[in-house]
């Protein structure tokens, strides 16, 4: 893989956690803590997982607020993915629990915890649904303090 | 055929043999070793001498053990057999089998015993619809163990069979020449041990927590299995204790809690609980509906089933729109599968949400739980996901934009047509038996959603302290009660209508659904004596219980599935309804009609029987289905029970309010666990439940709602 092809695909990557770090809050992990670690591989690297070129990121869910760093702590769970697949599963061309069984996207620690990250996980592409979509804020908006 | 087969289970693991312990399974025959919905084993013979054994008798001494008696040979006569074999086989991650071999001569033996293994390592749809397989299959031995394979990209399943005695090991299976002294015995230990190992990450393992051990060897497992008893035991011991006059109740009562403690369940992400499975084997997954159901019906006797239930379901609820799996925002899901055709997609359940009462159902199971367990952490924990649910029913199930929910499906290859609970192709039918478009609003839909934002607002105010909310949810509560008494309501017939069509207009059947209504409270006072009525009548009640679809209509049949047929589960609801707007006697029939169709079939009801009058055929007709024990027939005479003592939690007390059938006599239900601590509650028989002309004209004066 060129230099440049692998800029292109981590900044898609470095997209996704920017973005959950944006939203800050995620109203479905309420009351669920964990911290998740990603292994994101490139292909070639496959064998050898704990290579330093894979790109390495952690995400810290507490009481509903998210956090992202690449700053080495404890994890609850580890996934380890390759860079392709990663791409697949947060654009919702992959679904993740299929990605698991197999053998794609793989879990060392405790799977609940990727359970519940996958619910942060777009729908495929295309998936419109019957009715329009509603957002999770409407479902907070039924709520006394928004 | 099923009769004959022999099952034992653990969790979603389960093996189904033949008589002699054997399994020689062929495409679509349903015998193998079977874990996280994958065959791991498709041959397992075991011969001497070359020769097949014939079995003399085989016992289940638990559910996840059983034990064979053979000798070999497979003619008729079995006076000179020389030699027993005994097979003792336990469920573990795999299984565990002793083998013992006895010479009963005074003279020394040389034999040649062997076990033939194979694996097609087939997805459970696949033995049900005999398809083909894209992987290729890779056979090795290693550490002493045969290892059978299976590979289709990156996915990759393994099963090792070793044993505690040296084996000539090929790739078809395992040989030991032995020698037998006179009177003497040869035994050997056979471990099957289960693996999803991945490819990606070596010793990562879906199914099992490590690599398998080396088999044979593996004193932690014999120590599972031991606690795996023990866990049995404790089980039986922790349930209320019940006391009877009619002796065939304790009967039933004791084959219902250990089929309950049979299909539990442990999902991989919470490895202590465990959770009710739809039904054994092939309905050993998480199921939205019939977990709940079944963890509702049994919540008086224990309460960690609904706990668990509720707790992976919230894992798990819908949080995007994803059409191939029917997937919404909110939505609790319908059925979770693990193998290669859900792995590669094929198949929508990873898992798949194609159901329309899972989500109101989800609300009301974690209302009634806290009523009995005053658990108010769970109540706060899940929050977010029952307010979710509530949401669904106003947004994404309202596909007719009429305020009810309804159901079409997306996915439609591999989706579900019918969402509710009678999910045939047939089941929702009008009186002229012409089958309606979609999306169709059933009305049992209806009454779960009046009752879900009833209970929510409950929660809203006694839990998450939020009024508006609650006031919010009473008045759309009452809304819909007020539209669905008028919209639904079938004026000729006096009845509720199973549905409404594509057109908002009546679908006209006389269904078991009206029962259902009773139980949810969106029955308007006025009108509850006409349902009840009915369900006690001629064209709906068979003597034993309410039928699906009542005589006369159509596409009436009484071994038709969902179009005639007598439900236990459908029957524990309908008379748990029945008491709730006072229909005493009407729900001591149900009771009494139920429970002695479950002496008939020695305390393990089916799944559903024959519509036919109790009087023409004088026992109920068992239909035939491939899974028993069912969850929610196992459930039925547990609720039934709840019903006939009238308990009800009010507040930090339990009512206890009997309304036995006679033939029942005394009962006494003991140490019934809750936010009480434990209560006793006593009840004597004093509905005569043989006379049922009486009833409609009583029901007159009773209606108290």
């Amino acid at each position: 893989m060129s230099r440049t092809d692998r800029e292109v695909s981590a900044t898609s990557a470095e997209r996704f956690f920017a973005g959950l770090a944006e939203s800050g809050h995620i109203a479905t992990f309420e009351r669920e803590w964990a911290t998740i670690r990603f292994d994101i591989l490139d292909p070639d690297e496959h064998a050898h997982a704990q290579s330093d070129k894979s790109e390495r990121w952690y995400v810290t869910i507490a009481d509903g607020s998210v956090s992202v760093t690449r700053q080495d702590r404890p994890a609850d769970a580890v996934a380890r993915v390759s860079r392709p697949d990663f791409e697949a599963i947060t654009s919702g061309r992959l679904n993740a629990q299929a990605a698991v069984l197999r053998g794609l996207l793989t879990v060392e620690g405790k799977m609940a915890a990727l359970v519940m990250f996958q619910r942060c996980l777009p729908g495929p592409p295309g998936s419109k649904g019957r009715v329009a979509p509603i957002s999770a804020k409407a479902v907070m908006a039924q709520r006394r303090d928004t | 055929m099923t009769s004959e087969l022999v099952q034992i289970l653990e969790g979603n693991t389960f093996v189904v043999s033949d008589h002699g312990g054997d399994i020689e399974a062929s495409a679509t025959d349903p015998t193998g070793l079977f874990s996280f919905d994958t065959r791991f084993l498709s041959t397992w013979v075991l011969t001497v001498d070359g020769q097949r054994l014939t079995a003399l008798s085989c016992d289940d001494l638990q559910y996840f053990k059983a034990r064979f008696f053979l000798v070999p040979g497979t003619s008729t006569v079995y006076v000179n057999a020389t030699m027993t074999v005994i097979r003792q086989r336990e469920v573990a991650d795999g299984f565990h089998e002793e083998l013992r071999v006895l010479n009963h001569r005074d003279s020394p033996v040389n034999l040649r015993i062997r076990i033939d293994a194979a694996s097609d390592f087939a997805d459970l749809f696949e033995v049900k619809d005999a398809l083909k397989k894209s992987g290729q299959y890779e056979t090795r031995v290693e550490h002493g163990s045969l290892v059978l394979g299976y590979r289709r990209e990156s996915y990759f399943r393994e099963t090792w069979i070793g044993s505690s005695q040296p084996a000539e090991i090929d790739d078809k299976g395992l040989s030991f020449d032995v020698t037998i002294p006179p009177h003497g015995e040869w035994a050997t230990i056979l471990d099957v041990v289960v693996s999803a190992v991945t490819a990606a990450a070596p010793g990562t393992s879906v199914a099992a927590d490590s690599r398998p051990e080396r088999p044979g060897r593996s004193a932690g497992r014999r120590l599972a299995r031991r606690n795996m008893a023990r866990g049995l035991e404790k089980w039986l011991e922790r349930a209320p204790e019940l006391r009877c006059d009619w002796e065939p109740l304790e009967q039933i009562y004791r084959r219902c809690l250990t089929d309950l403690a049979a299909l539990r369940f442990s999902t991989l992400t919470m490895p202590g609980r465990s959770l009710p499975a739809a039904g054994l084997p092939w309905f050993m997954t998480i199921f939205g509906r019939d977990s709940i159901f079944t963890s509702l019906q049994a919540l008086p006797f224990t309460s960690e089933l609904a706990a668990a239930t509720l707790r992976a379901l919230a894992e798990r609820q819908g949080t995007r729109i994803d059409d191939f799996r029917d997937e919404d925002p909110g939505r609790i899901l319908h059925e979770m599968r693990y193998g290669e055709l859900t792995a590669f997609e094929e198949r929508p359940h990873s898992p798949y949400y194609g159901s329309a009462d899972a989500t109101p159902l989800f609300v009301i199971l974690l209302d009634e739980y806290e009523r009995w367990t005053g658990d108010t952490r769970l109540v706060r924990d899940l929050e977010h996901a029952a307010r979710a649910a509530l949401c669904w029913i106003d947004s994404y199930a309202d596909l007719q934009g009429n305020g009810y929910i309804a159901y079409q499906r997306r996915n439609a290859t591999t989706g579900l047509e019918n969402q509710c609970w009678k999910d045939s192709w047939d089941s929702i039918s009008y009186r002229n038996g012409d089958l309606p478009g979609f999306p169709r609003a059933t009305c049992e839909l209806q009454g779960y959603a009046y009752d879900a934002k009833v209970r929510g607002a409950r929660l809203a105010r006694l839990v998450w302290r939020d009024d508006v909310f609650a006031g919010r949810l009473e008045r759309e509560a009452a809304g819909l009660k007020r539209r669905f008494n008028k919209d639904f309501w079938v004026q000729d017939g006096e009845y509720f209508a199973v549905a409404l069509d594509q057109d908002g207009q009546q679908v006209d059947s006389l269904t078991s659904n009206i029962g259902h209504l009773l139980w949810s409270g969106i029955v308007d006072k006025s009108k509850a004596r006409k349902v009840a009525r009915h369900l006690l009548g001629p064209r709906l009640f068979s003597g034993w219980g309410v039928r699906t679809l009542a005589e006369g209509d159509a596409r009436y049949n009484p071994i038709g599935y969902h179009t005639g047929a007598v439900w236990p589960f459908d029957n524990s609801f309908i008379a748990w309804g029945l008491r709730r707007y006072g229909f005493r006697e009407e729900a001591a029939h149900i009771v009494a009609g139920i429970l002695e169709a479950a002496q008939v079939f020695a305390g393990r009801l089916p799944e559903a029987f024959g519509g036919y009058p109790r009087d023409l055929t004088r026992y109920p007709v068992e239909y035939p289905t491939a899974c028993s024990p069912q969850a929610w027939s196992t459930g039925a005479p547990l609720l039934l029970l709840r019903v006939a003592l009238g308990l009800e939690p009010e507040g930090e007390h339990l009512l206890v309010d009997p309304a036995l059938p006679k033939r029942i006599g005394h009962l006494e239900l003991l140490d019934l666990p809750g936010r009480w601590k434990q209560i006793d509650a006593f009840g004597r028989g004093r509905i005569d439940t043989d006379r049922l002309e009486t009833l409609a004209t009583h029901a007159a004066s009773r209606s108290r709602r």
